[in-house]
């Protein structure tokens, strides 16, 4: 990413700059604790329960908060009755659009501003009134009791139909929300320079946020300050979006984050719920606990976007690609969502192509808002491409890595000036992946094996990406802290979201300050004792938040060279920090204990700051990555077995081996999702309303669906460009080639090429048996 | 959210019974069904008895002749790890394994296995469909991939999500029940209702009756059993199509041929086209294929589950090349 790109993240939320880094210190060329495989910092605290998860926050006082939501995907809330709920035991206080509480309060669905409790209800989920009560049950059963009069309005649930003429209407303007267009070249001179052109057509599913822990939070007042303990991404982020809603001001509202249970996207800001009980929290004048159930969660708290594309690609024989041509629409739901975001990018950046024209539609369907899902728009994108890159290679002849490798970009041409990469590691992840795969010997082993007589068939599949973002940047800020008898308080702003942040950043501090991983104190996520940190997402928490942490090391380390050179007498300038002493460089025997040092054992503690710097002007920093699978169908049942997958990441210097690992494993199950199992139901030609709002009928992954042989392989590329770690995201591009690399595996193994997603048994029947027919 | 309902656990059987004579009781055995169905709001139940407490309804025992009597209350999972079971019916410990997952496995019973509500998302969510008291059947219509392909009538589609019935209806097994007019004896065969002959029915059971317990008669000489579930993802899921077989053989000549499909309609459902084929033949390539195609002949799928067809006619023709070459067990 370059400074100038818009990016998801940050959307909705100020982001403020930070002061300019100072000193800071080169790339390392060689470490001792940063790479190594750590266990996590608060491993036991998780494992052991010590954790707090804002699920857990159990305050004196303390009552519940449950919403009632409009069962209707389109109808206007005529009248509510709350006599008899109100009436009812433990219940304690009851919102609903027309109470003073909600009087003025707003939301903004990205550009759209919406009463909070808006009688118009685009979508089956949204809020109509909320109750609180001694407990869940009563507060449930309150807001059960309350009678409703819709007006029920006609909705549109197909995104394929949201445009046709006599399609009801989302919103008053209509349903095309948004149309985008991009352009390199000549498209038409493209395609008449081919060998070659294939034109197909893509289907994704839309997917359903559905993260261990459930959205929602505690709200409490201590006067007229507000304390929110949010299951998010990014305490700022909510801290912001609080404040606009209640107009308070942003210190009278403390954020604490710390422990949460995932979130995928789908935290990255606070939802209507997190304004709700705070509105009950103040209206009762006590601390409110409101969580959503599980089925609320899978109707408004976000999803994937399903997404229709159709590319055209043009070749030549020898394997260059000479243009393509790509079309996509999604929806963003009831509200503006970036329904189409992203999804061409890979189109438009992963290969070298000069001709290139794609378009994005977004619509509006009556459906809850798409939220960012893991990688927005890229697993869709990298679903068409991959499968088409594979298509084109079949025809010409070419095996597919081969293909991939005849058109990698060295500079990012969908960017304005062309800039180049810092590095791509493209080569390396296909190169050494099909190395470590076997591809090769595999493809004709795999020959072999489907001529034979037989109902079950395998295929192997490759599938290749890069990540629109992932260098990360400003702004950052931390404070190290070391007390005199050498331990250390790290203080960030930023969420670990689960992917090993603490540890990492632990990590970078006891590198440089040569101290043990152990005795550092992790302080973080909270907008009352930390600084301000933009949410966990976009793959950038680690190349945003490592340097800051070596920058704040050094720091700390200039202010103790300068206490030591009190002691030893010699000039600060002539002092090394070594592990950890303090060495002068003339006589390497004259040196100090960090913690014998004077002034830090009068002082007690000594303090460094370090703030995050620029990015390389004019370069882009962006992850890329390989996937590698193979699978056995049977071709009697339509079942898929994934027999192995071999993720190749270049994410730049590997910070943790083991949370890296367990960032590759985690994206490829959950890309498994998505190209086998996954996929939200609505009873489009009856009711629009949600059919699969379960763990059961959502069809998650479970551990038997993903393979045990799953195999991580990190390129490790120097990249003293990026930032002064060398770290690239790599949360994202995880799960971005992981479906297609099936899709195109199971297009060998059955000679079908599936270009809707999920390839369940269903479709694999259904497009065997088509096939016989011929 | 459950809602409010009375809760008792009588030790006694005759106290159960008594209790569930009120109006509006349930049974609670495992729970794991009943706890769902409860949170959907699918039965608009006041008292739950509970029937965990009365020992003589768990456990496995041999009976006379050879066959076995399996407690109601006995878990599926002690059902899929007995060695009496797997002895004498490998493809009930196969049925037994397949259900959900080892979680629903560890907690849910043989009894309600067999008496679990439909499993159909509109009947499961917020829609009044004809199950339900309603005036229409929202699956015909609407989004049906995962429902019946036989015995629905176009009535309601839903496809039964038992996978130890099929078999125990393969092997000819029985359940006793008690209620307040005393004991009786149902086949497995026909404890399940269809859609025509009573929408509202999941079984023939009347209010305050238990299944106390099962009893499988013992198996033939030659007798091979198998189960086999087809589904969307490998655990915690339910048939998107099964088959219970159980072929009593006489040499490489199939003597007696059971065939029960799970997956494809509202109760367990024999196929007994296929036991013909398949009676009084060797199983051969052709043999099997032709018993595989005769079992979906009659099938009428509805829009969305074309696929189960040859779904169902491939995992049979599996099934039964398994068969051929697992010989007499």
């Amino acid at each position: 990413m370059t400074s100038n790109d818009k990016i998801y993240y940050r959307e909705g939320i100020p982001v403020p700059e930070t002061p300019a880094a100072e000193n800071s210190p080169d790339f390392w060329k060689k470490t001792t604790i940063v790479g190594k495989a750590l266990p996590r910092v608060d491993a036991y605290d998780r494992v052991s329960g010590t954790a707090l998860f804002p699920s857990d926050i159990l305050l004196p006082n303390m009552i519940y908060g449950v919403i009632l939501r409009s069962p209707h995907p389109h109808a206007r809330v005529k009248r509510i009755d709350i006599a008899e709920a109100q009436k009812m035991q433990g219940v304690r206080a009851i919102i609903t659009g027309e109470s003073a509480e909600a009087k003025g309060i707003t939301w903004q669905y990205r550009d759209q501003q919406v009463p909070l409790f808006d009688p118009h209800c685009r979508f089956e989920g949204e809020v109509v009134a909320a109750v609180a009560a001694d407990t869940w049950y009563q507060a449930s059963d309150a807001a059960r009791a309350i009678k409703v009069d819709y007006e029920i309005l006609a909705f549109v649930a197909d995104y394929e139909k949201a445009l046709d003429e006599g399609a009801a209407r989302v919103q008053d303007k209509g349903n095309l929300l948004n149309e985008e267009t991009y352009e390199r070249g000549d498209i038409k001179k493209g395609l008449a320079q081919a060998d070659l052109v294939l034109e197909e057509t893509y289907h994704t599913p839309c997917e359903l946020h559905t993260p261990l822990e459930l959205h929602g939070c505690v709200a409490n007042w201590e006067r007229d300050r507000l304390t929110i303990w949010e299951s998010s991404q990014g305490v700022y982020a909510v801290q912001a979006k609080i404040a606009q809603a209640l107009a308070l001001p942003l210190s009278k509202i403390r954020v604490k984050g710390h422990y949460m249970g995932g979130g995928f996207g789908s935290k990255l800001s606070p939802g209507k719920y997190t304004v709700i009980c705070s509105l009950l929290a103040k209206k009762t004048g006590r601390p409110v606990k409101l969580l959503l159930s599980r089925e609320e969660t899978y109707l408004c708290v976000g999803n994937r976007p399903a997404t229709t594309m159709r590319l055209k690609a043009g070749i030549k024989k020898d394997g260059t690609l000479t243009a393509l041509e790509f079309e996509c629409s999604g929806p963003s739901g009831a509200y503006p969502a970036g329904g189409a975001q992203l999804v061409d990018w890979l189109a438009r950046d992963l290969y070298q192509c000069d001709h290139v024209r794609t378009s994005s539609k977004d619509v509006l369907i009556n459906a809850g808002p798409a939220r960012p899902f893991r990688a927005p728009g890229h697993p869709q994108g990298a679903w068409a491409l991959e499968q088409m890159i594979d298509a084109l290679a079949a025809e010409i002849g070419m095996d597919p890595v081969e293909l991939r490798l005849k058109n990698i970009p060295l500079r990012s041409q969908a960017r304005a000036e062309n800039p180049p990469y810092t590095t791509t590691g493209l080569r390396q992840c296909l190169e050494e992946g099909a190395k470590e795969f076997k591809w090769q010997a595999t493809l004709k082993e795999i020959r072999n094996h489907n001529r034979k007589e037989g109902h079950r068939k395998r295929g192997i599949g490759v599938g290749a990406c890069l990540w629109i973002a992932g260098g990360g940047g400003p702004p950052s800020t931390v404070i190290l802290k070391m007390y005199k008898d050498g331990s250390i308080n790290l203080n960030m702003g930023a969420s670990d979201i689960g992917t090993g942040t603490k540890t990492v950043m632990a990590q970078v501090a006891a590198e440089e300050l040569g101290v043990n991983p152990q005795v550092i104190q992790i302080e973080h996520a909270d907008t009352a004792t930390t600084q301000f940190a933009t949410p966990s997402g976009g793959s950038k928490t680690v190349p945003t938040e490592a340097p800051t942490v070596r920058n704040a090391a050094i720091s700390l380390k200039r202010a103790l060279l300068a206490m030591a050179a009190e002691d030893l007498e010699v000039a600060m300038e002539e002092l090394e920090y070594v592990g950890d002493e303090i060495v002068w460089s003339k006589d390497r025997t004259k040196k100090i204990k960090v913690t014998d040092v004077s002034r830090l054992n009068r002082r007690g503690e000594v303090i460094g700051v370090g703030y995050r710097g620029p990015n390389p002007a004019d370069k882009v920093v962006n992850p890329f990555a390989a996937h590698f699978c193979e699978v056995e169908v049977n071709t009697l049942t339509g079942e898929i077995e994934i027999l192995r997958f071999l993720g190749v990441h270049d994410s730049g210097r590997v910070m943790n081996r083991l949370t890296f690992d367990n960032q590759v494993y985690g994206g490829i199950v959950m890309g498994i999702g998505l190209g086998l199992t996954e996929c939200r139901q609505l009873d489009e030609s009856q009711t629009g309303k949600l059919c699969n709002k379960n763990w059961h009928d959502y069809k998650l992954p479970t551990a038997l669906d993903v393979p045990q042989a799953m195999t991580s392989l990190a390129v490790e590329l120097d990249d003293p460009e990026c930032n002064n770690t060398g770290a690239k995201g790599l949360g994202e591009p995880v799960t971005i080639p992981t479906a297609a690399a099936l899709a195109n595996a199971l297009y060998m193994a059955t000679g079908v090429r599936f270009t809707r997603a999920p390839i369940s048994p269903m479709a694999v029947t259904r497009e065997l048996s088509k096939k016989k027919k011929g | 959210m459950l809602p409010t309902f009375s809760y008792v656990r009588p030790d006694k059987l005759e106290q159960a019974v008594k209790h569930l004579e009120t109006e509006r009781a349930a049974i609670h055995a495992g729970g794991t069904d009943l706890l769902g169905c409860l949170r959907e709001r699918i039965m608009d139940t006041r008292l739950l008895v509970s029937i965990s407490g009365i020992k003589e309804l768990s456990g496995i025992k041999e009976i006379a002749g050879g066959g076995l009597r399996i407690g109601a209350l006995t878990t599926i999972s002690a059902i899929a790890e007995n060695k009496l079971v797997r002895d004498k019916y490998p493809g009930l410990a196969r049925g037994a394994a397949e259900v959900a997952s080892p979680q629903l496995r560890n907690q849910g019973t043989l009894g309600g296995n067999l008496c679990q509500k439909p499993r159909c998302w509109y009947y499961r969510g917020e829609f009044h469909c004809l199950r339900k008291g309603g005036n229409r059947c929202f699956a015909l219509k609407g989004e049906n991939q995962f429902h019946a392909i036989f015995g629905h009538d176009n009535i309601c589609v839903f496809s039964h999500p038992s996978d130890t019935a099929p078999v125990l209806v393969a092997l000819g097994a029985d359940v006793h029940v008690l209620g307040p007019s005393g004991k009786r004896t149902i086949a497995v065969a026909d404890l399940h209702v269809l859609p025509a002959d009573d929408v509202l029915a999941d079984t023939v059971l009347k209010q305050a009756e238990i299944i106390t317990h099962i009893t499988i008669p013992a198996p033939a000489r030659h007798l091979y059993t198998s189960y086999r579930k087809v589904r969307a993802r490998r655990s915690w899921d339910f048939a998107l199509a099964g088959a219970a077989l159980a072929l009593v053989m006489d040499g490489p000549r199939v003597a007696r041929a059971k065939v029960v499909l799970s997956g494809c309609a509202p109760v367990p459902w024999p196929s007994i086209a296929a036991e013909q084929v398949l009676t009084g033949r060797n199983l051969t390539p052709e043999i099997m294929a032709k018993a595989a195609r005769a079992a979906v002949a009659a099938a009428k799928p509805l829009a969305g589950n074309e696929y189960k067809v040859a779904m169902c006619r491939g995992m049979l023709e599996e099934e039964l090349q398994k068969a051929g070459q697992g010989g007499s067990r």
